[in-house]
């Protein structure tokens, strides 16, 4: 009976009997359409958290920041007339600008914690799994790439007269490099799991984070000034370099599709197209349910503390300095809970030190090309806009992500204890999380760059250009929290928010550096005005920091709890 | 009714004023609240005097979590409002919260804290003496059996373990009302038997129990008196041989389901079942 015959193949399929036969290596395609439609909707909400009704997602909203960059770019790059030199630079912002996205959201995209509780007890093969993490990772991606190669695209086409052929390839281009870009940052992890014991790993995965984004920084401002300053190298943008350079492979296919062909556009095209396939292909296979378990494991797992003989955990000298300056209860009890979280949690560390690399980076790019200067002399080069302003500008970046990250927990559940405790002044907690970060991070670490200053300028010079950047980052830090005002660690944490930030910051940047160069401009012509400028500044910090102590105040009065 | 504390003041904090006032432990006064057009809770009067054990029942989604979320100030209430020692949990937070405990169905606790740590953390949140919160916090890890796991984040505790945790949070400083939100969940046997009769006791020195949970039995035992709430109205109110009487069933659970089941539970078991196996039953 027909029936029969369904209802044992039903049976089979339920219990997964049946897939013995079809093995690891078969497609389940209803699971993968299941698999992929709850992987989209879990993309749409997270990305929607704590979003409310009628406003734009921030997601959205970073994809609209993308494309104003690619349309910036594209409009800087026009006078070039070069459509390889133009591909170059427009494809490889979009491929950094996507592997930064990707790292910054590695965990939930590429090994979401969730997917090996919920489906290894479950019939889903390897190849099922895999595939539907190419379609999640293909759903975070395309939007990411076509942001930021379609404009350029469209303007491009338009304005170089480089025609609709143009247009259309350098956006394929333009994808196909930004997926292979996220499928190398998949094997760039699993290099490093493999490279070192896994027990290593768990300790450095952090790191590889802050590092990735070092080496990416390093890549972008590196090359194009290579470029920029090399004649030969301007004038044979064909160079043999280009064979090394990967944006260089996908900017000659553009070129080679459009219609200009070369032997070494077919070149190019061939080891972009090559290169593509392998990358994408390897990343695929070394994503498993067993992979994704790896990496939320060592992810969730507690780090490994420094403890002293009576099993207390060793707390840094700067720790102490913020506690003594806290006075109620409540802000102690930020700080404590803030500094437990940023010693333990490695997700939470991952999202923050990242943004230690990006100055770090800038600074080690400026010491090897020499363009690091006192503030009271001109830049080496004379031009107005030097290596050490964007460093300048990354070193106010950093309080962007802790800011971001302050409010923003896997555990923001626990938060309702903020909501029953007698707080007369409930923005007290989040004040205590904050001096955790500037006295544990923000201090320590601008005294870390004026020593690494001294290095390259006169102490004076190096003290100067610290003692204007700080007050400036601690202004940015007591303006930007104002951006999500709430209770320490009480917000789920938000799928594309930090995309959305660093898309934010390099609008920022276009506003922020000429501030900073007019600083410079003023204390090298007249000196005497070094001090007023620095007390202006500190006496700004100061001002922002009371006044978004007492919006603070105001707003988290009226914070509900969001569980 | 006492002075009111000062806000910050360690005075907030039910050891520096226990209550003078002849005022209900509990009241609440046509609390209601709507999540976008949605009333989950509709205008809820209640009185729990002091000293009482009361349990609050309903089916799922019947209102409860949100009313003990109300309560302790963790949402704002659409309309109504809810007393506690007196104090309207709206209008004067500060003390309302320095009075109450609060055990949460969700369990959330700051998992990467380790007990001590939370505990402690807890302590400033009340204001209460560092010094006196390590003892106590020490003395109720002890007598809960986990104080050799003190030292390790909470990461890697059992659901009963967590639940320990987050009692020994909601006593630490000593509050006149608890709110306990399944607070038996994940417990082992003997720490229940602890609890239920630790409740007991704290209710004969006048502390006020206010009970949500689906475990009938327990709610049967330990409380004084039973509300059932169902689509955020209260439908039953008494002790429970008043709600037997009421409906002539001859246990909670059975008065339980009278009231609140919307089918015959055995028709409902059939359908069931028949839809698990897909075949139908004798």
């Amino acid at each position: 009976m027909g029936g029969h015959k369904g209802e044992a193949a039903d049976r089979e399929h339920v219990t997964g009997a049946g897939r013995a036969g079809a093995g690891e290596n078969a497609v389940d395609w209803r699971q993968l359409r299941a698999l992929l439609t709850a992987g989209i909707k879990l993309d749409v909400r997270t990305s929607r958290a704590g979003v409310g009704r009628g406003k734009v997602p921030p997601f959205v909203i970073a994809l609209m920041t993308y494309a104003v960059m690619g349309l910036l770019l594209a409009v800087g790059l026009r006078p070039q007339g070069d459509l390889f030199v133009y591909s170059l630079f427009t494809i490889s912002a979009a491929m950094f600008m996507t592997a930064l996205a990707v790292i910054m959201e590695y965990v939930t995209i590429v090994a979401h914690p969730d997917d090996f509780q919920i489906l290894a007890h479950r019939p889903v093969s390897s190849r099922t799994y895999f595939w539907a993490k190419l379609g999640n990772l293909l759903f975070y991606v395309t939007p990411i790439a076509l942001a930021l190669t379609l404009p350029a695209a469209i303007f491009g086409g338009f304005f170089l007269e480089a025609g609709a052929r143009f247009s259309v390839f350098h956006v394929l281009g333009g994808l196909v490099a930004c997926v292979s870009t996220s499928a190398a940052i998949v094997l760039l992890y699993t290099a490093a799991l493999k490279l070192v014991s896994y027990q290593r790993f768990t300790s450095i995965i952090t790191y590889v984070h802050s590092g990735a984004t070092l080496v990416l920084v390093m890549a972008y401002f590196l090359l194009p000034r290579m470029i920029e300053e090399d004649p030969q190298l301007l004038s044979l943008t064909r160079g043999p370099w280009v064979y090394v350079a990967p944006p260089a492979w996908y900017a000659g296919t553009v070129e080679f599709l459009s219609g200009i062909a070369s032997p070494q556009g077919t070149a190019l095209f061939l080891m972009a197209a090559i290169s593509s396939v392998a990358v994408v292909a390897a990343a695929m296979n070394t994503i498993s349910l067993e992979y994704s378990r790896r990496i939320s494991e060592l992810m969730s797992s507690s780090v490994e503390e420094d403890v002293s003989a009576d099993g207390k955990p060793r707390r840094r000298p700067f720790f102490r300095l913020g506690l003594i300056s806290l006075g109620t209860g409540a802000e102690r009890a930020g700080y404590v809970l803030m500094d437990a979280y940023m010693r333990r949690d490695r997700k939470l560390r991952a999202r923050v030190y990242p943004a230690f690399g990006l100055p770090l980076a800038v600074y080690a790019t400026a010491l090897i090309r020499g363009d690091l200067h006192s503030p009271f002399v001109a830049s080496p080069d004379g031009g107005p806009v030097a290596l050490q302003e964007i460093m300048g500008l990354y070193c106010i970046f950093v309080s962007l992500f802790f800011a971001s990250a302050l409010t923003q927990s896997e555990e923001w559940k626990a938060s309702w204890i903020f909501h029953v405790a007698p707080l007369g002044d409930a923005s007290a907690v989040l004040q205590g999380a904050r001096r955790l970060v500037v006295w544990r991070y923000l201090v320590p670490f601008f005294i870390l760059l004026f020593v690494l200053l001294c290095f390259a300028m006169p102490v004076l010079g190096a003290a100067t250009f610290v003692l204007m950047i700080l007050p400036l980052c601690l202004a940015a830090f007591a303006i930007l929290t104002l951006a999500a005002p709430h209770m320490p660690m009480s917000q789920e944490i938000e799928r594309g928010r930090q995309a959305r930030q660093i898309a934010f910051f390099m609008l920022l940047g276009v506003t922020l550096v000429p501030c900073l160069i007019v600083l410079q401009l003023l204390m090298q012509e007249f000196p005497r005005a070094v001090g007023p400028i620095l007390a202006g500044l500190w006496l700004s910090a100061w001002g922002a920091e009371r006044g978004v102590r007492a919006l603070l105040r105001r707003r988290l009065a009226r914070e509900e709890y969001a569980g | 009714m006492n002075a009111p504390a000062t806000p910050d003041a360690a005075s907030t904090g039910p050891e520096a004023a226990a209550p003078a006032t002849r005022e209900p432990a509990v009241v609440f006064r046509g609390l209601t609240k709507e999540f976008d057009g949605l009333v989950a809770v509709a205008g809820v009067d209640l009185v729990v005097p002091r000293g009482q054990i009361c349990g609050y029942l309903g089916p799922n989604g019947a209102g409860k979590t949100t009313t003990v979320k109300m309560a302790t100030g963790m949402l704002r209430p659409t309309s109504g409002t809810a007393l506690i020692e007196g104090f309207d949990i709206g209008e004067r937070p500060l003390e309302a919260k320095a009075r109450i405990g609060v055990v949460p169905e969700t369990g959330a606790l700051y998992e990467n804290l380790t007990p001590r740590e939370y505990l402690s953390l807890v302590g400033h949140l009340y204001h209460l003496d560092q010094h006196e919160a390590e003892t106590k916090a020490s003395t109720f890890l002890e007598l809960f059996g986990i104080a050799d796991s003190a030292g390790r984040t909470m990461r890697s505790f059992s659901r009963g373990m967590k639940q320990k945790v987050l009692i020994s949070a909601a006593l630490l400083h000593n509050p006149d009302v608890l709110f306990l939100d399944e607070p038996l969940s994940g417990l082992d046997a003997n720490t229940a038997l602890v609890l239920k009769e630790l409740l007991r006791e704290l209710a004969s020195q006048g502390k006020t129990v206010f009970y949500c949970s689906h475990v009938l039995e327990v709610v049967e035992k330990v409380c004084d008196r039973i509300v059932i709430l169902m689509n955020g109205e209260i439908i039953a109110d008494g002790n429970v041989d008043e709600l037997k009487n009421m409906t002539e069933a001859v246990s909670l659970e059975g008065v339980f389901s009278e009231l609140t089941s919307t089918g015959d539970l055995p028709d409902i078991v059939r359908a069931f079942s028949e839809s698990v196996t897909g075949s139908k039953g004798e």
